[in-house]
């Protein structure tokens, strides 16, 4: 039993193509180790330079909205020192010869139609929008609550091949599970 | 003023702040766990520079940086505009790997918003 549940989650994995999956919490420290794998695994199936690029930079900054705000989160001291670690997960795979990373975190309600008006906005910008409007958000002053994520999702949004496609479905009245896939 | 120099990291790059020779260098990858902690000391030392010194050359020299990182080269560089239209001479060279096309566009990108800047795109 215990085999065969894990080999059918596993398969589950594979015929979705994805090559790399992690789920639980995400530090730091994680975000550096998994993409060094990703980035090693990238190069030694000879992936194009510049893919290999589009692929990290978008694992980069789907790993870093997760780590900054999932809604799930673990807070307090660890060896000494204070500790926040970020539930979400993330998967990379590839579908019809193109990488795909896709990254799954709770938000808060209260931030889903932001977050949702924010990801549509991007979705209708052609090529050409997307550089000008990233250049737009480089020379302003940083959104006081957000951190940089306008541009972090301006960023993915330029390495993609297509628009981008992303979900919510509902937890609770305070939470909801979003999702985002990016097709390089 | 004392010279600034940053060892680099698996997640930062090597910065080398050369007050005397005045020059400024960034070399590697960008995506620290926290930017303006990474930065921040380097702000307030060409802020330091700037407000004293007639000439800076600035080097990039960067194969991968997060969007943390471009907000922070984007301040660094608004900061180096404002110097050389207020009459200080400013020239940076903005090194990419031949065929490296995202650090290529970038440069580009940054290139667009500088006018007494002298900015030099550098294959290598």
């Amino acid at each position: 039993m215990l085999a065969e549940a894990y080999r059918s989650f596993k398969q589950i994995l594979d015929e979705k193509g994805i090559v790399f999956s992690f789920s639980g919490y995400l530090s730091e420290g994680i975000l550096y180790s998994l993409g060094e794998a990703l980035r090693q695994k990238m190069v030694l199936e000879e992936a194009d330079v510049n893919t290999v690029k589009k692929v990290f930079s978008v694992f980069v900054e789907q790993s870093q909205n997760i780590i900054r705000y999932s809604a799930d989160k673990l807070r307090g001291e660890a060896s000494g020192h204070a500790v926040e670690l970020s539930s979400g997960m993330l998967s990379i795979g590839t579908e019809g010869g193109r990488f795909f990373i896709v990254c799954g975190n709770e938000v808060r309600a209260a931030d889903v139609p932001k977050l949702k008006a924010r990801l549509e906005q991007l979705q209708g910008m052609d090529p050409a929008r997307l550089k000008e409007f990233y250049r737009e958000k480089l020379r302003e002053a940083p959104d006081q609550e957000s951190k940089g994520a306008t541009i972090g999702l301006i960023e993915i949004a330029r390495r993609a091949s297509s628009p981008l496609e992303f979900g919510f479905d509902a937890i609770n009245d305070d939470k909801s599970f979003f999702c985002l896939k990016v097709m390089i | 003023m004392e010279n600034l120099t940053i060892a680099s990291t698996e997640r930062s790059p090597a910065v080398e702040f050369d007050f005397d020779k005045g020059r400024l260098s960034f070399r590697g990858e960008s995506y620290p766990e926290d930017a303006s902690a990474f930065f921040g000391p380097i702000f307030s030392a060409l802020d330091g520079f700037l407000s004293s010194r007639p000439a800076l050359a600035v080097q990039f020299e960067l194969a991968y940086f997060n969007s943390s990182s471009a907000k922070a080269f984007m301040n660094i560089l608004q900061k180096l505009e404002q110097a050389a239209q207020s009459g200080m001479t400013v020239c940076v060279d903005w090194r990419f790997a031949e065929g490296d096309d995202t650090m290529k566009e970038f440069g580009e990108d940054f290139a667009e918003d500088l006018e007494q800047v002298t900015f030099r795109l550098v294959p290598l």
